[in-house]
């Protein structure tokens, strides 16, 4: 960076003239070859963004055109929907309980993965596997075979003369399901976490342990505050990531969020009442509320970010 | 430098070159009819459907048919999505639930003109005809009829000793699916719950002469009604007739996880064309009968096309579309290739035809078709806007009840409080 940021200075008249001209031919090639990605972002992704918020103050069935109503869907969906509120709290519940026990678990089994064990690229890959299959039928299938009632989870549970609910179809439970589902798949984080541990100066542990610190010591005061950037960047991707769970539930639940909407993520009744009960421009709303609620908590993070993480540089 | 130019012009040689082949790439050539047939279902559905496709296309080298499948769930999501974009395909398989919502909007074509030329149903009887129109305008050609079936498991009775619940009372019916469950010591339940199957409930309040709605679209119950359904249920549930809630919860609405398919209850409340499908998918024979009977002379049952052919409103081959459906239920090959998979065919004469050939679980179907006509009443009035939703929140109350979290008469006043807010928002 520093070292082109310098250049123009160096550069004697002549070629100061021709510069505009590389410079344009430059953008250009830029250009186009972001342009598979730019025509994306505007069309599918920008273009309709602003639709959305277009939509969202009208009263749209997908089939008519849209009319507009003002402020009406929002101010339905402050104050005259339990449903609302309800999904609120399993988003919330989920989120607070899938991101940290998911980033401690990635970040447990980096260190394990990070002590130079034999065949490290071959766990590495493994652990990764369950991320690649993400929310899939199969999935779905399996957790059901997991935490029904005669699931495997409560086979073992007998053993120790336990008899288990049927975790996934018990509406105090599913919720549950959910975010071990979640945890279970943590190679993504699990991946940048090693990345960060690789970073950190195998010498500043070696003078640690010669000054008398313990492991404990060692990883509170050396591993936590140097892994910090890679924490703040995980847990910003994770929380938005889980705020906009979708699919563990639609497939788990086949849709409905049950048993008792104890799995009704957010974004799966935004889903329900767009598509489902074709209500888009209320749907549009409910999706513009939750874009402001990620938007302020990534910017809260990174508001308080200045006070706990330790950039090294 | 022109190297470097060079270099730009071939980008964009390449860039307009790609270009180019995306404009080609349009179906610009249309001097054939190409339609886009969408429907839902199993595969069963689609080899049946795509066989009478190609048969079509052989006697008509002209038309081009591209089908489009997805499982009911995703089926209406991505319909409403093509309507909304204007793009939806011309020919969709259409349900009596929401016929009257995509015609009272404008998305299908009336079919009153082709009426008599290339739609040639004039031997439908009245009802199968009727049961197709809105506000007077016929919107859709009945594809076949069906109606309410229970479909139970025969073995599981015969272990039990104990008769098969065939045209029983809702009383009798509970104690032989009590006994089928001590019979298997516990482990396998009579019948599956069906407190939170909306078939089921419609059913029963016919039975005792009231309604899911009126024909105004209000609401054609009472908090009582809804409570006594929730008590039976909960009876059942108690004398272990039926699974307790925590197992019910498994079942998520479609043949593979219900319980009867699940091996874990003998009985299902399903509709009569989908005994195929659950035959496909259980080991054990299956029989196939009416739903229990009401203590008074009210019919529960009734018959209701199964699901209909129906004409998206700016399609630009309606009438080659219109003739290939007609090729479906008319053309005694093209009928027999869709068999009674989805419901027994309206015209007598293609009855008849379709009947001759049909495998054993097609005639157990047709029986039970001819079996329960004169007994059913008049086809409800299409459903009112939102009844979708009301359908999702029957299964959520239904639930609680089972769980434990709501009494059986809190529960018919939820029940009845939710659906009228859903019918005064929509």
């Amino acid at each position: 960076m520093t070292t082109t940021a310098q250049i123009p200075l160096t550069i004697s008249e002549p070629e100061k003239r021709s510069r505009p001209r590389g410079g344009l031919s430059r953008t250009l090639v830029s250009y186009s070859f972001l342009a598979p990605w730019l025509i994306g972002f505007l069309g599918l992704t920008l273009g309709p963004t602003l639709a959305s918020l277009y939509l969202s103050f009208t009263n749209f069935d997908l089939l008519q055109d849209p009319q507009f109503i003002g402020t009406a869907n929002y101010e339905r969906i402050v104050t005259n929907d339990v449903k609302f509120w309800h999904s609120m709290q399993v988003t919330f519940a989920y989120v607070v309980m899938a991101v940290p026990l998911k980033l401690a678990f990635a970040l447990g089994l980096a260190m394990v993965l990070n002590r130079g064990i034999a065949g490290l690229p071959l766990y590495r890959a493994l652990f990764y596997l369950p991320s690649l299959l993400g929310a899939s039928v199969a999935i779905a299938v399996l957790w059901r075979q997991l935490f029904a009632k005669d699931g495997l989870v409560n086979v073992a549970l007998a053993l120790f003369g336990i008899d288990g609910p049927s975790w996934i179809s018990d509406p105090n439970y599913s919720l549950y399901t959910l975010v071990l589902l979640s945890i279970w798949q943590f190679g993504s984080p699990m991946i940048i976490f090693l990345a960060g541990l690789r970073q950190i100066p195998p010498d500043v542990y070696e003078a640690a342990s010669i000054d008398g610190a313990t492991k404990v010591q060692q990883f509170v005061k050396i591993t936590l505050p140097l892994l910090t950037p890679v924490i703040f960047f995980n847990g910003i991707v994770q929380t938005i990531d889980a705020f906009k769970a979708f699919t563990p539930a639609f497939i788990i639940s086949e849709g409905t969020g049950g048993p008792i909407d104890s799995t009704l993520f957010y974004t799966l009744y935004l889903y329900q009442e767009g598509f489902a009960y074709f209500r888009m421009g209320y749907a549009s709303a409910l999706a513009w509320i939750l874009l402001i609620i990620i938007a302020c908590f990534t910017a809260f993070s990174f508001l308080t970010s200045r006070y706990w993480v330790h950039y090294n540089d | 430098m022109t190297h470097d130019l060079n270099r730009r012009t071939l980008l964009k040689a390449a860039l307009g070159s790609a270009g180019l082949s995306a404009l080609g790439s349009l179906p610009a050539f249309a001097q054939d009819a190409r339609i886009r047939l969408y429907w839902w279902g199993s595969k069963e559905r689609a080899d049946r459907t795509l066989k009478a496709v190609s048969l079509y296309q052989e006697r008509n080298p002209s038309v081009k048919i591209d089908g489009e499948t997805l499982a009911w769930g995703d089926y209406w999501p991505r319909l409403a999505t093509q309507a909304a974009g204007r793009n939806a395909p011309d020919l969709i398989q259409m349900d009596y639930r929401y016929v009257a919502e995509y015609a009272r909007r404008g998305a299908l074509m009336p079919l009153d003109e082709f009426l008599g030329k290339s739609l040639d149903i004039g031997d439908f009887d009245k009802a199968s005809l009727d049961s197709c129109k809105v506000d007077g305008k016929l919107y859709g050609i009945n594809i076949g009829n069906n109606s309410n079936a229970l479909i139970y498991n025969k073995a599981a009775f015969q272990k039990a000793g104990v008769a098969e619940p065939i045209d029983v009372t809702w009383d009798k019916f509970f104690e032989l699916a009590a006994a089928v469950t001590k019979a298997h010591n516990g482990e396998y339940y009579g019948t599956s719950d069906a407190s939170a199957e909306e078939v089921a409930f419609e059913n029963w309040l016919r039975q005792r002469g009231k309604a899911l709605y009126t024909e105004d679209g209000k609401l054609g119950l009472n908090e009582k009604d809804a409570a006594d359904w929730f008590a039976m249920w909960a009876k059942a549930r108690e004398t272990k007739a039926c699974p307790p809630a925590d197992l019910q919860a498994l079942d998520k609405n479609n043949i593979e996880t219900n319980l009867l398919t699940q091996g874990r209850a003998a009985c299902a409340f399903n509709h009569s064309n989908q005994y195929v499908g659950y035959q496909v998918l259980n080991k054990n024979p299956l029989g196939i009968t009416m739903y229990p009977q009401g203590a008074g002379p009210n019919p529960g049952h009734y018959l209701k096309p199964s699901m209909m052919w129906s004409i998206y409103a700016r399609s630009k081959v309606a009438e080659p579309a219109v003739k290939f459906a007609n090729f479906t239920v008319k053309d005694v090959d093209g009928a027999k290739l869709l068999g009674v998979e989805r419901g027994v065919p309206a015209s007598p004469k293609i009855r008849e035809a379709v009947a001759a050939e049909l495998d054993a679980q097609g005639k157990l179907v047709v029986d039970f078709i001819s079996h329960v006509t004169p007994k059913v009443g008049p086809i409800p009035p299409a459903p009112p806007k939102g009844a979708g939703e009301i359908q999702t929140m029957l299964r959520r109350i239904s639930e609680q009840v089972g769980f434990g979290r709501l009494s059986t008469a809190d529960g018919g006043k939820q029940y009845v409080s939710e659906a009228q807010a859903i019918l005064s928002r929509a």
